[in-house]
Protein backbone atom coordinates (compact mmCIF):
# COMPACT_ATOMS: atom_id res chain seq x y z
CA UNK A 1 0.00 0.00 0.00
CA UNK A 2 2.88 2.29 0.84
CA UNK A 3 4.03 1.80 -2.72
CA UNK A 4 0.93 3.40 -4.09
CA UNK A 5 1.01 6.21 -1.58
CA UNK A 6 4.46 7.13 -2.87
CA UNK A 7 3.12 7.11 -6.42
CA UNK A 8 0.36 9.41 -5.22
CA UNK A 9 2.91 11.84 -3.81
CA UNK A 10 5.19 11.91 -6.85
CA UNK A 11 2.22 12.41 -9.18
CA UNK A 12 1.19 15.36 -7.10
CA UNK A 13 4.66 16.87 -7.34
CA UNK A 14 4.65 16.29 -11.10
CA UNK A 15 1.45 18.32 -11.56
CA UNK A 16 3.13 21.35 -10.05
CA UNK A 17 6.29 21.01 -12.11
CA UNK A 18 5.08 23.43 -14.75
CA UNK A 19 3.75 26.40 -12.83
CA UNK A 20 2.51 28.45 -15.75
CA UNK A 21 0.79 25.46 -17.25
CA UNK A 22 -0.90 24.76 -13.97
CA UNK A 23 -2.14 28.31 -13.53
CA UNK A 24 -3.45 28.38 -17.10
CA UNK A 25 -5.34 25.18 -16.47
CA UNK A 26 -7.07 26.72 -13.48
CA UNK A 27 -7.82 29.95 -15.32
CA UNK A 28 -9.40 27.95 -18.11
CA UNK A 29 -11.57 26.19 -15.54
CA UNK A 30 -12.81 29.43 -14.03
CA UNK A 31 -13.53 30.95 -17.44
CA UNK A 32 -15.49 27.86 -18.41
CA UNK A 33 -17.63 28.14 -15.31
CA UNK A 34 -18.28 31.84 -15.95
CA UNK A 35 -19.15 31.22 -19.58
CA UNK A 36 -21.71 28.54 -18.78
CA UNK A 37 -23.10 30.53 -15.87
CA UNK A 38 -23.79 33.63 -17.95
CA UNK A 39 -25.16 31.58 -20.83
CA UNK A 40 -27.79 29.90 -18.68
CA UNK A 41 -28.50 33.09 -16.71
CA UNK A 42 -29.37 34.74 -20.00
CA UNK A 43 -31.66 31.88 -20.98
CA UNK A 44 -33.46 32.05 -17.63
CA UNK A 45 -33.70 35.84 -17.27
CA UNK A 46 -37.31 35.52 -16.25
CA UNK A 47 -37.34 33.66 -12.90
CA UNK A 48 -40.58 31.93 -13.87
CA UNK A 49 -39.07 30.25 -16.94
CA UNK A 50 -38.97 26.48 -16.84
CA UNK A 51 -37.43 24.51 -19.69
CA UNK A 52 -37.36 20.69 -19.93
CA UNK A 53 -38.30 20.49 -16.26
CA UNK A 54 -35.43 22.72 -15.16
CA UNK A 55 -36.01 26.03 -13.48
CA UNK A 56 -33.25 28.58 -13.00
CA UNK A 57 -32.14 27.20 -9.66
CA UNK A 58 -31.94 23.62 -10.87
CA UNK A 59 -30.18 24.36 -14.14
CA UNK A 60 -27.54 26.38 -12.33
CA UNK A 61 -27.08 23.61 -9.79
CA UNK A 62 -26.84 21.21 -12.73
CA UNK A 63 -24.16 23.28 -14.41
CA UNK A 64 -22.11 23.73 -11.26
CA UNK A 65 -22.65 20.12 -10.27
CA UNK A 66 -21.33 18.98 -13.63
CA UNK A 67 -18.18 21.00 -13.03
CA UNK A 68 -17.49 19.30 -9.72
CA UNK A 69 -18.37 15.89 -11.09
CA UNK A 70 -16.17 16.36 -14.12
CA UNK A 71 -13.27 17.13 -11.84
CA UNK A 72 -14.01 13.92 -9.97
CA UNK A 73 -14.96 11.51 -12.72
CA UNK A 74 -13.62 12.69 -16.06
CA UNK A 75 -10.28 14.10 -14.97
CA UNK A 76 -7.98 11.45 -16.28
CA UNK A 77 -4.84 13.00 -14.88
CA UNK A 78 -2.09 12.44 -17.34
CA UNK A 79 -3.18 9.06 -18.59
CA UNK A 80 -0.58 8.37 -21.20
CA UNK A 81 -0.82 4.61 -21.29
CA UNK A 82 -1.14 4.59 -25.09
CA UNK A 83 2.01 6.68 -25.41
CA UNK A 84 3.93 4.52 -22.98
CA UNK A 85 3.00 1.40 -24.89
CA UNK A 86 3.78 2.92 -28.28
CA UNK A 87 7.13 4.38 -27.17
CA UNK A 88 8.09 1.29 -25.24
CA UNK A 89 8.25 3.05 -21.89
CA UNK A 90 5.98 0.35 -20.51
CA UNK A 91 9.14 -1.74 -20.20
CA UNK A 92 10.21 0.35 -17.20
CA UNK A 93 7.15 -0.79 -15.28
CA UNK A 94 7.30 -4.41 -16.38
CA UNK A 95 10.76 -4.63 -14.84
CA UNK A 96 9.50 -3.57 -11.44
CA UNK A 97 7.41 -5.28 -8.79
CA UNK A 98 4.44 -3.05 -9.42
CA UNK A 99 0.94 -3.40 -10.87
CA UNK A 100 0.68 -1.15 -13.89
CA UNK A 101 -3.11 -0.72 -13.73
CA UNK A 102 -3.06 0.11 -10.03
CA UNK A 103 -0.20 2.48 -10.72
CA UNK A 104 -2.29 4.51 -13.15
CA UNK A 105 -5.36 4.30 -10.95
CA UNK A 106 -3.33 5.84 -8.14
CA UNK A 107 -2.10 8.59 -10.42
CA UNK A 108 -5.66 9.22 -11.49
CA UNK A 109 -6.82 9.53 -7.88
CA UNK A 110 -3.95 11.90 -7.17
CA UNK A 111 -4.94 14.11 -10.04
CA UNK A 112 -8.60 14.00 -8.97
CA UNK A 113 -7.78 15.06 -5.43
CA UNK A 114 -5.77 17.98 -6.76
CA UNK A 115 -8.39 18.96 -9.29
CA UNK A 116 -11.23 18.66 -6.79
CA UNK A 117 -9.36 20.69 -4.21
CA UNK A 118 -8.80 23.58 -6.58
CA UNK A 119 -12.22 23.31 -8.18
CA UNK A 120 -13.89 23.57 -4.76
CA UNK A 121 -11.97 26.71 -3.87
CA UNK A 122 -12.69 28.28 -7.24
CA UNK A 123 -16.38 27.49 -7.05
CA UNK A 124 -16.64 28.84 -3.52
CA UNK A 125 -15.10 32.10 -4.65
CA UNK A 126 -17.37 32.32 -7.67
CA UNK A 127 -20.36 31.46 -5.49
CA UNK A 128 -19.48 34.35 -3.24
CA UNK A 129 -19.40 36.79 -6.17
CA UNK A 130 -22.24 35.48 -8.28
CA UNK A 131 -24.60 34.48 -5.46
CA UNK A 132 -26.63 32.02 -7.53
CA UNK A 133 -29.52 30.12 -5.96
CA UNK A 134 -28.32 26.60 -5.36
CA UNK A 135 -30.19 23.47 -4.62
CA UNK A 136 -28.66 21.78 -1.58
CA UNK A 137 -29.51 18.13 -1.10
CA UNK A 138 -30.01 17.31 2.58
CA UNK A 139 -31.51 13.82 2.56
CA UNK A 140 -28.69 11.55 3.87
CA UNK A 141 -29.97 8.51 1.97
CA UNK A 142 -29.96 10.47 -1.25
CA UNK A 143 -26.41 11.67 -0.52
CA UNK A 144 -25.34 8.10 0.13
CA UNK A 145 -26.80 7.00 -3.19
CA UNK A 146 -25.04 9.93 -4.84
CA UNK A 147 -21.69 8.94 -3.34
CA UNK A 148 -22.07 5.31 -4.46
CA UNK A 149 -22.95 6.44 -7.97
CA UNK A 150 -19.86 8.67 -8.08
CA UNK A 151 -17.54 5.89 -6.96
CA UNK A 152 -18.99 3.55 -9.57
CA UNK A 153 -18.57 6.29 -12.18
CA UNK A 154 -14.94 6.91 -11.26
CA UNK A 155 -14.02 3.23 -11.61
CA UNK A 156 -16.10 2.89 -14.77
CA UNK A 157 -14.48 5.82 -16.51
CA UNK A 158 -11.01 4.71 -15.47
CA UNK A 159 -11.55 1.20 -16.86
CA UNK A 160 -13.01 2.57 -20.05
CA UNK A 161 -10.12 4.93 -20.58
CA UNK A 162 -7.48 2.28 -19.86
CA UNK A 163 -9.26 -0.17 -22.10
CA UNK A 164 -9.21 2.28 -24.97
CA UNK A 165 -5.53 2.97 -24.34
CA UNK A 166 -4.76 -0.75 -24.45
CA UNK A 167 -5.80 -0.80 -28.12
CA UNK A 168 -2.27 0.48 -28.72
CA UNK A 169 -0.95 -3.02 -28.01
CA UNK A 170 -2.44 -4.11 -31.33
CA UNK A 171 -2.50 -0.81 -33.21
CA UNK A 172 0.52 1.23 -32.15
CA UNK A 173 -0.64 4.24 -34.15
CA UNK A 174 -4.29 3.99 -33.16
CA UNK A 175 -4.08 5.10 -29.54
CA UNK A 176 -4.74 8.77 -29.99
CA UNK A 177 -7.58 8.46 -32.48
CA UNK A 178 -9.56 5.93 -30.46
CA UNK A 179 -9.01 7.89 -27.27
CA UNK A 180 -10.33 11.00 -28.93
CA UNK A 181 -13.38 9.20 -30.27
CA UNK A 182 -14.33 7.56 -26.99
CA UNK A 183 -13.46 10.36 -24.63
CA UNK A 184 -14.40 13.45 -26.52
CA UNK A 185 -17.30 12.30 -28.64
CA UNK A 186 -19.02 9.65 -26.58
CA UNK A 187 -18.23 10.73 -23.06
CA UNK A 188 -18.74 14.44 -23.50
CA UNK A 189 -22.00 14.18 -25.40
CA UNK A 190 -23.61 11.12 -23.89
CA UNK A 191 -22.72 11.59 -20.24
CA UNK A 192 -24.57 14.86 -19.75
CA UNK A 193 -21.46 17.02 -19.67
CA UNK A 194 -22.64 19.35 -22.40
CA UNK A 195 -26.43 19.27 -21.93
CA UNK A 196 -28.85 17.41 -19.64
CA UNK A 197 -29.75 14.07 -21.22
CA UNK A 198 -33.44 14.35 -20.37
CA UNK A 199 -33.93 17.04 -22.99
CA UNK A 200 -33.48 14.31 -25.61
CA UNK A 201 -36.42 12.31 -27.09
CA UNK A 202 -37.54 9.42 -24.88
CA UNK A 203 -36.45 6.65 -27.32
CA UNK A 204 -32.89 7.97 -27.45
CA UNK A 205 -32.84 8.29 -23.68
CA UNK A 206 -33.94 4.67 -23.34
CA UNK A 207 -31.07 3.51 -25.54
CA UNK A 208 -28.58 5.69 -23.67
CA UNK A 209 -29.59 4.30 -20.30
CA UNK A 210 -28.48 0.84 -21.33
CA UNK A 211 -25.00 2.23 -22.13
CA UNK A 212 -22.38 3.17 -19.54
CA UNK A 213 -22.08 6.85 -20.52
CA UNK A 214 -25.05 8.49 -18.69
CA UNK A 215 -23.92 6.82 -15.48
CA UNK A 216 -20.69 8.79 -15.52
CA UNK A 217 -22.13 12.26 -14.85
CA UNK A 218 -25.81 12.59 -15.55
CA UNK A 219 -27.11 9.79 -13.35
CA UNK A 220 -25.15 10.74 -10.18
CA UNK A 221 -26.26 14.33 -10.59
CA UNK A 222 -29.91 13.33 -11.04
CA UNK A 223 -29.68 11.51 -7.72
CA UNK A 224 -28.25 14.62 -6.09
CA UNK A 225 -30.99 16.80 -7.55
CA UNK A 226 -33.58 14.34 -6.19
CA UNK A 227 -35.11 13.76 -9.59
CA UNK A 228 -35.16 9.97 -9.39
CA UNK A 229 -37.39 7.61 -7.43
CA UNK A 230 -35.69 5.12 -5.10
CA UNK A 231 -36.56 2.34 -7.52
CA UNK A 232 -35.03 4.17 -10.48
CA UNK A 233 -31.96 4.97 -8.39
CA UNK A 234 -31.42 1.35 -7.39
CA UNK A 235 -31.97 0.19 -10.94
CA UNK A 236 -29.43 2.72 -12.22
CA UNK A 237 -26.89 1.72 -9.59
CA UNK A 238 -27.34 -1.92 -10.60
CA UNK A 239 -26.75 -1.12 -14.26
CA UNK A 240 -23.66 0.94 -13.57
CA UNK A 241 -22.37 -1.79 -11.24
CA UNK A 242 -22.85 -4.27 -14.03
CA UNK A 243 -21.06 -2.04 -16.54
CA UNK A 244 -18.23 -1.49 -14.09
CA UNK A 245 -17.74 -5.25 -13.73
CA UNK A 246 -17.83 -5.80 -17.48
CA UNK A 247 -15.31 -3.03 -18.08
CA UNK A 248 -12.93 -4.25 -15.37
CA UNK A 249 -13.00 -7.81 -16.69
CA UNK A 250 -12.46 -6.60 -20.26
CA UNK A 251 -9.58 -4.36 -19.15
CA UNK A 252 -7.87 -7.22 -17.32
CA UNK A 253 -8.27 -9.57 -20.28
CA UNK A 254 -6.87 -6.99 -22.64
CA UNK A 255 -3.91 -6.40 -20.37
CA UNK A 256 -3.13 -10.11 -20.12
CA UNK A 257 -3.11 -10.67 -23.86
CA UNK A 258 -1.66 -7.22 -24.53
CA UNK A 259 1.57 -7.75 -22.64
CA UNK A 260 2.07 -11.02 -24.49
CA UNK A 261 1.81 -9.04 -27.67
CA UNK A 262 3.99 -6.24 -26.39
CA UNK A 263 7.37 -7.11 -27.68
CA UNK A 264 9.39 -4.24 -26.33
CA UNK A 265 10.73 -3.65 -29.81
CA UNK A 266 12.22 -0.24 -30.42
CA UNK A 267 12.73 0.43 -26.78
CA UNK B 1 22.27 -22.08 -6.54
CA UNK B 2 25.35 -22.82 -8.58
CA UNK B 3 24.18 -21.05 -11.72
CA UNK B 4 22.79 -17.53 -11.92
CA UNK B 5 21.56 -17.98 -15.47
CA UNK B 6 20.71 -21.13 -17.38
CA UNK B 7 19.68 -20.85 -21.01
CA UNK B 8 19.00 -24.00 -22.96
CA UNK B 9 17.99 -24.13 -26.62
CA UNK B 10 16.29 -20.77 -26.40
CA UNK B 11 14.34 -19.74 -29.49
CA UNK B 12 12.64 -16.40 -30.04
CA UNK B 13 10.76 -15.54 -33.21
CA UNK B 14 9.14 -12.22 -34.03
CA UNK B 15 6.27 -11.71 -36.41
CA UNK B 16 6.67 -8.60 -38.45
CA UNK B 17 4.45 -7.10 -41.09
CA UNK B 18 6.24 -6.40 -44.32
CA UNK B 19 5.45 -3.19 -46.07
CA UNK B 20 6.46 -2.35 -49.59
CA UNK B 21 7.46 1.19 -50.36
CA UNK B 22 5.17 3.85 -51.75
CA UNK B 23 1.48 4.50 -51.50
CA UNK B 24 0.48 1.19 -53.12
CA UNK B 25 2.60 -0.59 -50.55
CA UNK B 26 0.83 1.16 -47.72
CA UNK B 27 -2.56 0.25 -49.13
CA UNK B 28 -1.72 -3.37 -49.88
CA UNK B 29 -0.23 -3.89 -46.42
CA UNK B 30 -3.36 -2.34 -44.95
CA UNK B 31 -5.69 -4.61 -46.92
CA UNK B 32 -3.76 -7.84 -46.64
CA UNK B 33 -0.76 -7.55 -44.34
CA UNK B 34 2.03 -9.96 -45.22
CA UNK B 35 3.56 -11.46 -42.14
CA UNK B 36 7.12 -12.57 -41.95
CA UNK B 37 8.79 -14.49 -39.17
CA UNK B 38 12.11 -13.12 -37.99
CA UNK B 39 14.16 -15.68 -36.15
CA UNK B 40 15.92 -13.52 -33.58
CA UNK B 41 17.36 -16.36 -31.48
CA UNK B 42 18.01 -19.81 -32.90
CA UNK B 43 18.52 -22.31 -30.11
CA UNK B 44 21.11 -20.58 -28.01
CA UNK B 45 22.46 -22.24 -24.87
CA UNK B 46 24.80 -20.97 -22.18
CA UNK B 47 25.05 -20.63 -18.42
CA UNK B 48 26.53 -18.04 -16.13
CA UNK B 49 27.81 -18.45 -12.60
CA UNK B 50 26.91 -16.04 -9.78
CA UNK B 51 29.29 -13.09 -9.67
CA UNK B 52 30.50 -13.44 -13.25
CA UNK B 53 30.83 -10.46 -15.56
CA UNK B 54 30.12 -11.51 -19.11
CA UNK B 55 30.05 -9.41 -22.27
CA UNK B 56 27.75 -10.15 -25.13
CA UNK B 57 29.14 -8.96 -28.42
CA UNK B 58 27.87 -9.07 -31.95
CA UNK B 59 26.75 -6.80 -34.77
CA UNK B 60 23.44 -4.93 -34.81
CA UNK B 61 20.48 -7.27 -34.95
CA UNK B 62 22.50 -10.25 -33.76
CA UNK B 63 20.11 -10.99 -30.91
CA UNK B 64 21.96 -9.48 -27.95
CA UNK B 65 19.22 -7.19 -26.73
CA UNK B 66 16.58 -9.83 -27.42
CA UNK B 67 18.47 -12.20 -25.13
CA UNK B 68 18.63 -9.59 -22.37
CA UNK B 69 14.92 -8.93 -22.75
CA UNK B 70 14.04 -12.61 -22.51
CA UNK B 71 16.26 -12.97 -19.44
CA UNK B 72 14.68 -9.99 -17.70
CA UNK B 73 11.16 -11.22 -18.37
CA UNK B 74 10.13 -8.71 -21.02
CA UNK B 75 9.73 -11.20 -23.85
CA UNK B 76 8.01 -14.53 -23.94
CA UNK B 77 10.39 -17.10 -25.36
CA UNK B 78 9.07 -19.02 -28.37
CA UNK B 79 10.60 -22.22 -27.06
CA UNK B 80 13.49 -23.46 -24.94
CA UNK B 81 14.36 -23.21 -21.28
CA UNK B 82 15.49 -20.14 -19.35
CA UNK B 83 16.11 -19.76 -15.66
CA UNK B 84 17.47 -16.67 -13.91
CA UNK B 85 18.24 -16.78 -10.18
CA UNK B 86 16.04 -19.86 -9.97
CA UNK B 87 13.00 -18.17 -11.55
CA UNK B 88 11.22 -18.36 -14.86
CA UNK B 89 11.78 -14.75 -16.01
CA UNK B 90 8.56 -14.33 -17.97
CA UNK B 91 6.42 -15.14 -14.95
CA UNK B 92 7.69 -11.83 -13.55
CA UNK B 93 7.50 -12.98 -9.96
CA UNK B 94 7.86 -9.93 -7.67
CA UNK B 95 10.70 -11.66 -5.80
CA UNK B 96 12.53 -12.10 -9.09
CA UNK B 97 11.91 -8.50 -10.14
CA UNK B 98 13.32 -7.24 -6.85
CA UNK B 99 16.58 -9.02 -7.60
CA UNK B 100 17.21 -7.88 -11.14
CA UNK B 101 17.73 -4.68 -13.06
CA UNK B 102 17.94 -3.88 -16.74
CA UNK B 103 19.66 -0.69 -17.81
CA UNK B 104 19.31 0.40 -21.39
CA UNK B 105 21.54 3.19 -22.59
CA UNK B 106 18.84 4.76 -24.70
CA UNK B 107 15.95 4.70 -22.25
CA UNK B 108 15.30 6.39 -18.99
CA UNK B 109 13.12 5.80 -16.00
CA UNK B 110 13.80 9.08 -14.20
CA UNK B 111 10.86 11.50 -14.12
CA UNK B 112 11.76 14.19 -16.56
CA UNK B 113 10.19 17.16 -14.78
CA UNK B 114 11.32 16.31 -11.26
CA UNK B 115 14.67 16.05 -9.50
CA UNK B 116 16.12 12.54 -9.57
CA UNK B 117 15.72 12.17 -5.82
CA UNK B 118 11.94 11.92 -6.33
CA UNK B 119 12.28 8.92 -8.62
CA UNK B 120 14.68 7.36 -6.14
CA UNK B 121 12.17 7.81 -3.32
CA UNK B 122 9.52 6.25 -5.54
CA UNK B 123 11.75 3.27 -6.29
CA UNK B 124 12.40 2.89 -2.59
CA UNK B 125 8.66 2.43 -2.09
CA UNK B 126 8.18 0.21 -5.15
CA UNK B 127 10.99 -2.14 -4.16
CA UNK B 128 9.97 -1.92 -0.50
CA UNK B 129 13.48 -1.01 0.64
CA UNK B 130 13.78 -0.36 4.39
CA UNK B 131 14.72 3.23 5.25
CA UNK B 132 18.15 2.39 6.59
CA UNK B 133 19.17 0.12 3.71
CA UNK B 134 17.95 2.78 1.31
CA UNK B 135 20.08 5.49 2.90
CA UNK B 136 23.14 3.24 2.90
CA UNK B 137 22.87 2.20 -0.73
CA UNK B 138 22.01 5.72 -1.81
CA UNK B 139 25.10 7.06 -0.09
CA UNK B 140 27.28 4.37 -1.54
CA UNK B 141 26.02 4.80 -5.10
CA UNK B 142 26.08 8.58 -4.93
CA UNK B 143 29.70 8.52 -3.82
CA UNK B 144 30.79 5.92 -6.35
CA UNK B 145 29.19 7.81 -9.21
CA UNK B 146 29.87 11.29 -7.83
CA UNK B 147 26.35 12.63 -8.24
CA UNK B 148 25.62 14.10 -4.82
CA UNK B 149 25.17 17.62 -6.21
CA UNK B 150 22.88 16.45 -9.00
CA UNK B 151 20.22 14.74 -6.92
CA UNK B 152 18.08 17.83 -6.41
CA UNK B 153 18.24 19.23 -9.91
CA UNK B 154 15.38 18.72 -12.35
CA UNK B 155 16.34 15.85 -14.61
CA UNK B 156 15.67 17.78 -17.80
CA UNK B 157 18.36 20.28 -16.87
CA UNK B 158 21.10 17.65 -16.69
CA UNK B 159 23.57 16.60 -19.37
CA UNK B 160 23.40 13.13 -20.90
CA UNK B 161 26.40 11.89 -18.91
CA UNK B 162 25.00 13.20 -15.65
CA UNK B 163 21.62 11.70 -16.41
CA UNK B 164 23.10 8.31 -17.25
CA UNK B 165 24.87 8.18 -13.91
CA UNK B 166 21.65 9.02 -12.11
CA UNK B 167 19.83 6.43 -14.19
CA UNK B 168 22.31 3.93 -12.88
CA UNK B 169 21.65 5.00 -9.30
CA UNK B 170 17.92 4.51 -9.90
CA UNK B 171 18.51 1.09 -11.44
CA UNK B 172 20.74 -0.10 -8.62
CA UNK B 173 19.11 1.41 -5.55
CA UNK B 174 17.49 -1.94 -4.73
CA UNK B 175 20.84 -3.75 -4.92
CA UNK B 176 20.00 -6.23 -7.66
CA UNK B 177 21.90 -9.52 -7.66
CA UNK B 178 21.53 -9.72 -11.42
CA UNK B 179 22.30 -6.78 -13.63
CA UNK B 180 21.64 -6.57 -17.35
CA UNK B 181 23.35 -3.66 -19.10
CA UNK B 182 22.46 -2.86 -22.68
CA UNK B 183 24.95 -0.45 -24.24
CA UNK B 184 25.74 1.30 -20.96
CA UNK B 185 28.22 3.74 -22.52
CA UNK B 186 26.28 4.71 -25.64
CA UNK B 187 26.40 8.43 -26.36
CA UNK B 188 28.85 9.24 -23.59
CA UNK B 189 32.15 11.07 -24.06
CA UNK B 190 35.43 9.29 -23.45
CA UNK B 191 35.81 10.49 -19.86
CA UNK B 192 32.26 9.57 -18.95
CA UNK B 193 32.71 6.18 -20.60
CA UNK B 194 35.77 5.41 -18.52
CA UNK B 195 33.95 6.49 -15.39
CA UNK B 196 31.02 4.23 -16.20
CA UNK B 197 33.34 1.29 -16.81
CA UNK B 198 35.16 1.82 -13.52
CA UNK B 199 31.85 1.85 -11.77
CA UNK B 200 30.60 -1.36 -13.38
CA UNK B 201 33.86 -3.10 -12.52
CA UNK B 202 33.69 -1.91 -8.90
CA UNK B 203 30.03 -2.82 -8.53
CA UNK B 204 30.69 -6.33 -9.75
CA UNK B 205 33.57 -6.75 -7.33
CA UNK B 206 32.00 -5.12 -4.27
CA UNK B 207 28.47 -6.47 -4.50
CA UNK B 208 29.31 -9.79 -6.09
CA UNK B 209 26.56 -9.08 -8.56
CA UNK B 210 26.27 -11.08 -11.75
CA UNK B 211 26.52 -8.76 -14.72
CA UNK B 212 25.66 -9.42 -18.33
CA UNK B 213 26.41 -6.55 -20.65
CA UNK B 214 26.20 -5.85 -24.34
CA UNK B 215 28.27 -3.23 -26.05
CA UNK B 216 29.54 -2.05 -29.35
CA UNK B 217 32.29 -0.27 -27.57
CA UNK B 218 35.33 -2.54 -27.63
CA UNK B 219 36.92 -0.68 -24.75
CA UNK B 220 34.00 -1.77 -22.58
CA UNK B 221 34.53 -5.38 -23.51
CA UNK B 222 38.32 -5.40 -23.21
CA UNK B 223 38.40 -3.59 -19.90
CA UNK B 224 35.51 -5.30 -18.18
CA UNK B 225 34.89 -8.84 -19.27
CA UNK B 226 37.07 -11.88 -18.97
CA UNK B 227 34.44 -13.99 -20.63
CA UNK B 228 32.77 -13.04 -23.88
CA UNK B 229 29.90 -14.56 -25.80
CA UNK B 230 29.97 -13.75 -29.50
CA UNK B 231 26.55 -13.88 -31.09
CA UNK B 232 25.54 -13.35 -34.69
CA UNK B 233 22.30 -14.00 -36.56
CA UNK B 234 20.75 -15.49 -33.44
CA UNK B 235 23.47 -18.07 -32.90
CA UNK B 236 26.35 -18.24 -30.47
CA UNK B 237 29.65 -18.29 -32.35
CA UNK B 238 32.05 -18.23 -29.45
CA UNK B 239 31.75 -18.53 -25.69
CA UNK B 240 34.88 -18.34 -23.60
CA UNK B 241 37.88 -16.34 -22.48
CA UNK B 242 38.51 -13.10 -24.31
CA UNK B 243 42.22 -13.97 -24.66
CA UNK B 244 41.32 -17.30 -26.19
CA UNK B 245 39.17 -15.53 -28.76
CA UNK B 246 42.08 -13.31 -29.61
CA UNK B 247 44.70 -16.03 -29.85
CA UNK B 248 42.42 -18.23 -31.90
CA UNK B 249 41.53 -15.61 -34.45
CA UNK B 250 44.62 -13.47 -34.54
CA UNK B 251 46.04 -14.85 -37.77
CA UNK B 252 48.42 -11.98 -38.29
CA UNK B 253 51.05 -9.99 -36.48
CA UNK B 254 51.94 -6.37 -36.82
CA UNK B 255 55.53 -5.22 -37.37
CA UNK B 256 56.39 -1.61 -36.73
CA UNK B 257 59.74 -0.44 -38.07
CA UNK B 258 61.53 2.89 -37.80
CA UNK B 259 63.75 3.42 -40.78
CA UNK B 260 66.86 5.52 -40.50
CA UNK B 261 66.85 6.36 -44.21
CA UNK B 262 64.07 6.74 -46.69
CA UNK B 263 63.81 3.57 -48.76
CA UNK B 264 61.74 1.99 -51.46
CA UNK B 265 58.18 1.14 -50.46
CA UNK B 266 57.94 -1.46 -53.20
CA UNK B 267 60.71 -3.38 -51.58
CA UNK B 268 58.83 -3.33 -48.29
CA UNK B 269 55.75 -4.73 -49.94
CA UNK B 270 57.61 -7.88 -50.87
CA UNK B 271 57.91 -8.71 -47.19
CA UNK B 272 54.37 -8.03 -46.01
CA UNK B 273 51.24 -5.96 -46.50
CA UNK B 274 52.14 -2.32 -45.90
CA UNK B 275 49.39 -0.84 -43.85
CA UNK B 276 50.75 2.60 -43.24
CA UNK B 277 53.82 4.60 -44.13
CA UNK B 278 54.62 7.78 -42.37
CA UNK B 279 58.34 8.20 -42.60
CA UNK B 280 60.30 7.21 -40.56
CA UNK B 281 57.63 4.77 -39.33
CA UNK B 282 56.20 1.92 -41.42
CA UNK B 283 53.54 -0.57 -40.32
CA UNK B 284 53.43 -4.01 -41.90
CA UNK B 285 50.99 -6.85 -41.46
CA UNK B 286 52.42 -10.35 -41.84
CA UNK B 287 51.08 -13.86 -41.29
CA UNK B 288 51.62 -15.08 -37.74
CA UNK B 289 53.76 -18.06 -38.73
CA UNK B 290 56.28 -16.07 -40.73
CA UNK B 291 56.51 -13.02 -38.48
CA UNK B 292 59.99 -13.88 -37.19
CA UNK B 293 61.35 -14.55 -40.67
CA UNK B 294 59.88 -11.30 -41.95
CA UNK B 295 61.49 -9.37 -39.13
CA UNK B 296 64.85 -10.94 -39.82
CA UNK B 297 64.57 -10.04 -43.49
CA UNK B 298 63.70 -6.45 -42.62
CA UNK B 299 66.73 -6.13 -40.37
CA UNK B 300 68.89 -7.66 -43.06
CA UNK B 301 67.82 -5.60 -46.06
CA UNK B 302 66.70 -2.23 -44.66
CA UNK B 303 68.25 0.55 -42.61
CA UNK B 304 66.24 -0.21 -39.47
CA UNK B 305 66.55 2.03 -36.42
CA UNK B 306 63.96 0.23 -34.35
CA UNK B 307 61.54 -2.66 -34.79
CA UNK B 308 58.66 -4.08 -32.74
CA UNK B 309 56.36 -7.07 -33.30
CA UNK B 310 52.85 -6.63 -31.91
CA UNK B 311 49.63 -8.59 -31.64
CA UNK B 312 46.67 -7.38 -33.62
CA UNK B 313 44.44 -5.13 -31.50
CA UNK B 314 41.46 -6.95 -29.97
CA UNK B 315 38.88 -4.65 -31.49
CA UNK B 316 40.38 -5.28 -34.92
CA UNK B 317 39.96 -9.02 -34.46
CA UNK B 318 36.40 -8.66 -33.26
CA UNK B 319 35.63 -6.40 -36.18
CA UNK B 320 36.95 -9.08 -38.52
CA UNK B 321 34.88 -11.73 -36.81
CA UNK B 322 31.76 -9.62 -37.39
CA UNK B 323 32.51 -8.67 -40.94
CA UNK B 324 33.13 -12.30 -41.83
CA UNK B 325 36.78 -11.80 -42.77
CA UNK B 326 37.57 -14.45 -40.21
CA UNK B 327 35.30 -17.46 -40.17
CA UNK B 328 34.44 -18.60 -36.69
CA UNK B 329 33.72 -22.29 -36.48
CA UNK B 330 30.88 -23.17 -34.14
CA UNK B 331 32.24 -24.57 -30.93
CA UNK B 332 31.45 -28.02 -29.48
Amino acid sequence: MKKYFSIFKISFAQEFAYRVNFIMWRVRNVLQILLVFFLWSAVYTNPQTELFGYNREKILTYVFGIFILRALVLSSGSVDIAGEIARGDLTNYLLKPINYIKYWFTRGISSKVLNLGFATVEILILYFFLKPEFFIQTNPLQLLFFLSAVILAVVMFFSLLVLVNFITFWLPEGGWASQFLIIVIFTEFLSGAVFPIDILPQTIQNILYSLPFPYLLFFPLQIYLGKLSTQATLQGLAISGMWMTVLIVAMRRMWASGIKKYSAVGR
Amino acid sequence: MDKAIIVDHLVKNFEVVERKKGITGVISSFVSPKKKTVRALREISFSIKPGELVAFIGPNGAGKTTTLKVLSGLLYPTSGFTQVLGFDPWKRNPKFLKDISLVMGQKNQLWWDLPAIETLELNKAIYEIPERTYKESLNELVNMLDVKKLLNIQVRRLSLGQRMRLELVAALIHKPKMLFLDEPTIGLDVVAQARMRDFIFEYNKQQGATILLTSHNMDDVINLAKRVIVIDKGKILFDGDLRELVSRYAKEKIIKVYLSKESDIKQLEKIGKVKKIDFPQAVLVVPRATAAAAAAELLHHFPVADLTIEEEPVDEIIRKVFSGEVKVAKMK
